[in-house]
C-alpha cells in the first residue's frame, strides 16, 4: 500500500509486526507500535524526490538505530498525520528585493513549510511528536532587547498561483499587502506569526488563512488580519490543523524588517 | 506517667499563674499564625506579580514585624515594662548597630540591587571569576550556583562596588572567535568559509549577521575575529559545534593556523659555517 502526494496526511493504522514509513524529500519517518509504546524514528530524506509517500513495511525492514524514541500510550489507533505550522514566526525574505509604491497593493503566494505531526485518534487522543519535514534557519526579528527568534525562510514571491508547485509539505499562504502610506515601501522581509495561522486542506494544496498587511508609514507600526475564513482560492476546503495561539481581529505587529525604524540594525 | 506529672504540675500553679500562662500560649499560638497567613497572604494575593525578591523582602518584613510585635505582646502579658525594655534596647541597638556595621552595609546594598535590579532569580552572571546562576537575592548577600556545581555567596556589598556582568539578559548573544591565520592565506578564501560555517551552522542566526574581519597583522599571522549570533540557551551547541567546523573545513582546504614561528636570516654567512 502506498498514498502519494496530500494522500500521506490520510489516517493509518498499523497492522501487528508492521512499520508506517511516511516519506518526504528531507525526512523520511518512521512508526511502530510495540506493546503499549510507539516507536518512532527520524532519518533525513535523500533529498532527491519530490514526492510525498506514505507505505507500511515489514519491521524487518526498518532501519537500525539508536535515536528511536519511544512514547507510552496504550491507545491502538488509528494514527492520525497532520500539517501544523512551525511554532515560532517566520520570517520570509523574498529571493528578489521589492519595492512597493505609495497607493499600490499586491497578493503574493507564500510557500511555508509544514511540520509534521502524528497524534493517536480513538476515545484517549493524543498528540506523539512534532517533526519538521525541512530545515529553516534560525533568525532574529527585531533589536537584539526586545526581538523575537523566528525561524528564517528564504523563498520565491508568487504573485499566481501557476507558479507554486503542488506540494504535500508546503501550505501556501496568501498575502495582500497594502502600501496606503506615502512613502515606498521596500519589502525586503516579513514577519508571518505562523502560531496564529491555522491549515485548511484542498484536493491540491494545504493553505494556511489569508493576511492581509497594511503598511501605513514607517512611524506607524503595520497593521496584519488574519481572514479566518478558509481562503477561497480553491473549493472545498477543510480545517485540518488549527492554529497554535489563535488570534482575534486586527493584530498590530512590527511586521516590515526592511526599515530601520523598526529592526534599529 | 510523664503527661500525669505534667498535669499534676499544672493542678499545682496557683490560678493566677495558670491563666497568665494560658494568655501566653494563646497570644503565641495565635500571633505565629496571624503572622504566617500574612506572609502567605502577601505572597499569594497581594505581591503576586512582583519579583521573587520583593516577595521576599516583603514576606521578611512581615515576618519580622509580626515576631517583634508578638515578643512585645508576650512580655507585656508577663508584666515586663516595656518603656524600660526600649530604653535598653536603644542603648543596645546603638552596641550593636557600630558592631555589625558591614551586616547593614549589605542589607543596605541589598535594597539597592533589589530596587535597581540587574539581575534576577535565574541569570547567569559573572563577578569576578565566579560565573553561575543566581539561586537567591537575599537581604545580606546572593547565592549562586556555579558551572561545576559549587555554591558561592557573595555579600550584597562587594556586588554593588564591582562589575557584574549579566550573561543572560538579552536573549541573544554574539560568541566571538578570534584566531590567526598563516601569513599568505587567501584571506577572501577564509572569509567565504567562515560564512558558510555559519550559515550551515543549525544554531547560528542568519540576523544580526555574523561579524567576520580581518582585525590585526600579528607576529605570526593574520588575526580573524569571528563573531555569530545565537540564543543564549545555544550557547554550549554553538560553540562546540563552531570550533569543530572551523577546524574540519580549514583542514578542507588546507587553510592554515598561525603558530609561532621565526624566520632568521643570517648575512653573509656561509652554507658550510651554518650546516656546521
Amino acid at each position: 500500500m502506498q498514498k502519494t502526494g496530500l494522500a500521506v496526511w490520510e489516517p493509518v493504522e498499523i497492522p501487528q509486526k508492521k512499520c508506517a514509513r511516511w516519506r518526504f524529500p528531507q525526512k523520511n519517518i518512521w512508526v511502530e507500535r510495540v506493546e503499549s509504546e510507539w516507536h518512532v524514528l527520524s532519518t533525513p530524506g535523500t533529498g532527491k524526490d519530490d514526492e510525498s509517500s506514505t507505505s507500511l513495511i515489514g519491521r524487518g525492514q526498518k532501519p537500525v538505530s539508536s535515536f528511536w524514541k519511544h512514547y507510552l500510550h496504550r491507545g491502538t489507533g488509528p494514527l492520525q498525520p497532520s500539517p501544523v505550522l512551525p511554532d515560532r514566526p517566520i520570517v520570509v525574505r523574498p529571493d528578489r528585493s521589492l519595492t512597493i509604491l505609495p497607493g499600490q497593493s499586491t497578493i503574493f503566494f507564500l510557500e511555508l513549510p509544514v511540520w509534521f505531526k502524528l497524534s493517536i485518534t480513538g476515545h484517549q487522543p493524543a498528540r506523539i511528536f512534532e517533526e519538521p519535514l525541512s530545515a529553516l534557519t534560525r533568525t532574529w526579528f527585531g533589536d537584539p532587547v526586545t526581538g523575537e527568534l523566528c525561524w528564517g525562510l528564504a523563498t520565491r514571491l508568487h504573485h499566481s498561483l501557476d507558479s507554486v508547485g503542488l506540494s504535500a509539505y508546503i501550505a501556501v499562504c496568501p498575502l495582500m499587502i497594502e502600501n496606503t502610506s506615502e512613502t515606498d515601501l521596500g519589502f525586503e522581509k516579513i514577519c508571518i506569526h505562523a502560531e496564529n495561522l491555522s491549515i485548511f486542506q484542498g484536493e491540491e494544496r494545504l493553505w494556511t488563512n489569508s493576511l492581509h498587511a497594511q503598511f501605513m508609514g514607517p512611524e506607524q507600526s503595520t497593521q496584519m488580519e488574519i481572514v479566518h475564513t478558509p481562503p477561497e482560492f480553491e473549493p472545498d476546503l477543510r480545517l485540518v490543523s488549527e492554529a497554535r495561539h489563535p488570534s482575534t481581529g486586527w493584530n498590530i505587529r512590527r511586521t516590515f524588517g526592511v526599515l530601520k525604524y523598526f529592526t534599529d540594525f | 506517667m510523664f503527661i500525669q506529672q505534667i498535669m499534676n504540675w499544672i493542678h499545682s500553679l496557683p490560678p493566677d499563674i495558670l491563666t497568665k500562662v494560658l494568655r501566653v500560649a494563646i497570644t503565641v499560638v495565635l500571633g505565629l499564625f496571624v503572622v504566617r497567613l500574612l506572609a502567605g497572604l502577601s505572597r499569594r494575593y497581594v505581591m503576586r506579580k512582583a519579583t521573587p525578591q520583593r516577595q521576599m523582602i516583603v514576606r521578611k518584613l512581615i515576618t519580622y514585624v509580626g515576631y517583634t510585635l508578638l515578643i512585645m505582646a508576650v512580655l507585656a502579658e508577663l508584666g515586663v515594662k516595656l518603656t524600660a525594655l526600649l530604653g535598653a534596647a536603644g542603648i543596645v541597638g546603638i552596641a550593636v548597630g557600630f558592631a555589625s556595621q558591614t551586616s547593614v552595609s549589605n542589607i543596605i546594598s541589598g535594597l539597592f540591587l533589589i530596587s535597581e535590579k540587574p539581575f534576577a532569580i535565574g541569570d547567569v552572571i559573572q563577578v569576578g571569576d565566579t560565573t553561575g546562576i543566581i539561586q537567591s537575592i537575599d537581604l545580606l548577600s546572593i547565592k549562586i550556583r556555579t558551572f561545576d556545581n559549587l555554591f558561592v555567596r557573595i555579600p550584597n556589598e562587594k556586588i554593588l562596588s564591582s562589575s557584574v556582568t549579566n550573561i543572560t539578559r538579552f536573549p541573544i548573544r554574539r560568541l566571538d572567535i578570534v584566531f590567526q591565520v598563516d601569513y599568505g592565506q587567501d584571506l577572501g578564501r577564509v572569509h567565504e568559509i567562515l560564512r558558510e560555517i555559519a550559515r550551515g551552522n543549525p544554531w547560528s542566526l542568519d540576523e544580526p549577521e555574523p561579524v567576520i574581519m580581518s582585525s590585526a597583522f600579528k607576529e605570526s599571522g593574520i588575526e580573524i575575529f569571528f563573531g555569530l549570533w545565537f540564543a543564549k540557551s545555544d550557547f554550549v551547541d554553538v560553540k562546540n559545534s563552531i570550533m569543530r567546523d572551523i577546524t574540519t573545513r580549514f583542514a578542507e582546504h588546507s587553510i592554515r593556523f598561525a603558530r609561532p614561528a621565526r624566520v632568521v636570516t643570517i648575512s653573509g654567512a656561509r652554507e658550510s659555517e651554518l650546516i656546521g
